[in-house]
């Protein structure tokens, strides 16, 4: 893991430009967010959040590797696999203030910029922009959500692998293959067996 | 009419009455006979639309089987919310089953309400995240809940619906095969449901 204030820098830099996308904020407007904001700092391989225990915060990555899943019976399904810049929370839990159904566990050294539920609401009530880049921010996540929920209804379970390897190259490089399998809703086996596709000269 | 849409916004967010107003002043009220398409893929949604009376279902063909999303009934919100969201073309089919009465507002006039008035751009940000939720909900029962416990979850949630509802929908809705719906129906007998 880096600590280097450097590396700070560089994650705060890109989460002022992420939230831009959204409404334009200076310099100045940025700072105004940061007092809300919480390092928090976890080791490979630590459930950030268990089953049954109330979210508390939104994440966002400054840098590592997260997965969101979950336990179903004697498996876990691979709901979201997320890296640098990538929003993640249990939202259901921190939304209604109601116990987790999902777990969050690191699968890198992680850092991320945390906000509680309580400073959210706080931002909202006292930055004006705040409101209108949250609304933005939450549709454009509904968006996304429901692309993915099409996709996987309706995608061949190849085109789903080719679709995630073609728009995620250094997640596949990352990420342990049982949990890109599980995320794509595609058989261990089956996963192994697509990867020729991968090889150059084949896509 | 509005009433209803006051006492549905009330839970999110209390407007005073200038808010409401103003918010009300964008409304156009739409009138559908039933099994009329309101928006087919391919259409960029229009409306964001709140059920004053009736029932819409949402749905989308895989292949040759028709794929049922949304039921939505009174005091409900219905929209193609992802294109009316971003401007991108549907995905969806919606259709009217009863003879409908809808609250409307575009996209144009929601925004320049949003800009008008910071509470009613909480009310669109609160709204929003509760789209989020629900469809976050259901991804979880779907993965968690075998049939059967999907059946009981529903009806305990909508009893209204399974009388209004043709079954083919709701077995659609829930993702089972419309024998494994008729099967399962025995069980309201066993678990009296109460009515809306």
């Amino acid at each position: 893991m880096t600590d280097s204030i450097a590396s700070y820098k560089a994650a705060l830099e890109g989460l002022h430009r992420y939230l831009s996308r959204y409404v334009p904020l200076s310099k100045q407007e940025f700072g105004h967010l940061l007092p809300y904001i919480e390092i928090r700092e976890f080791d490979k391989k630590v459930k950030v959040i268990d089953q049954g225990e109330i979210e508390r915060y939104l994440n966002v990555i400054a840098w590592g590797l997260v997965r969101k899943y979950l336990p179903v019976r004697n498996r876990e399904i691979t709901v979201q696999l997320a890296s640098e810049g990538h929003i993640i929370h249990s939202e259901l839990s921190f939304h209604y203030r109601t116990p987790s159904g999902s777990v969050i566990e690191t699968i890198e050294p992680t850092v991320f910029f945390s906000i509680s539920y309580d400073s959210l609401q706080e931002l909202y009530d006292l930055v004006p922009k705040a409101e209108r880049m949250g609304r933005l921010l939450i549709s454009d996540l509904y968006v996304r959500k429901d692309n993915r929920y099409f996709d996987q209804l309706l995608k061949s379970t190849r085109e789903r692998f080719l679709q995630y390897v073609r728009t995620h190259p250094q997640m596949v490089q990352r990420v342990p293959q049982k949990y890109i399998a599980s995320y794509l809703n595609i058989k261990p086996e089956t996963f192994s067996r697509l990867k020729h596709l991968m090889r150059p000269g084949r896509r | 009419m509005l009433e209803l849409l006051r006492q549905y916004v009330t839970d999110y967010v209390a407007l005073t009455d200038e808010e409401f107003s103003l918010l009300a002043s964008k409304i156009i009220v739409r009138n559908f006979d039933k099994h009329v398409r309101l928006i087919q893929p391919g259409e960029v949604e229009r409306y964001m639309n709140f059920v004053v009376r009736g029932l819409v279902r949402t749905y989308f063909y895989k292949g040759r089987t028709e794929v049922v999303t949304v039921l939505a009934k009174e005091r409900e919100l219905i929209s193609a919310s992802a294109s009316f969201l971003s401007g991108e073309p549907s995905n969806y089919f919606i259709e009217t089953l009863e003879h409908t009465i809808l609250l409307s507002m575009t996209r144009e006039d929601l925004e320049e309400v949003y800009r008008l008035s910071p509470r009613v751009e909480r009310l669109g940000r609160l709204m929003t995240t509760q789209f989020v939720l629900i469809k976050e909900e259901w991804e979880h029962e779907y993965m968690r809940l075998d049939t059967r416990e999907r059946f009981i979850r529903f009806v305990e949630k909508n009893s209204g619906l399974v009388q209004r509802v043709p079954q083919k929908y709701l077995a659609s809705y829930l993702n089972m095969k419309p024998e494994t719906f008729s099967r399962l129906k025995h069980l309201l007998k066993k678990r009296p449901v109460q009515g809306r």
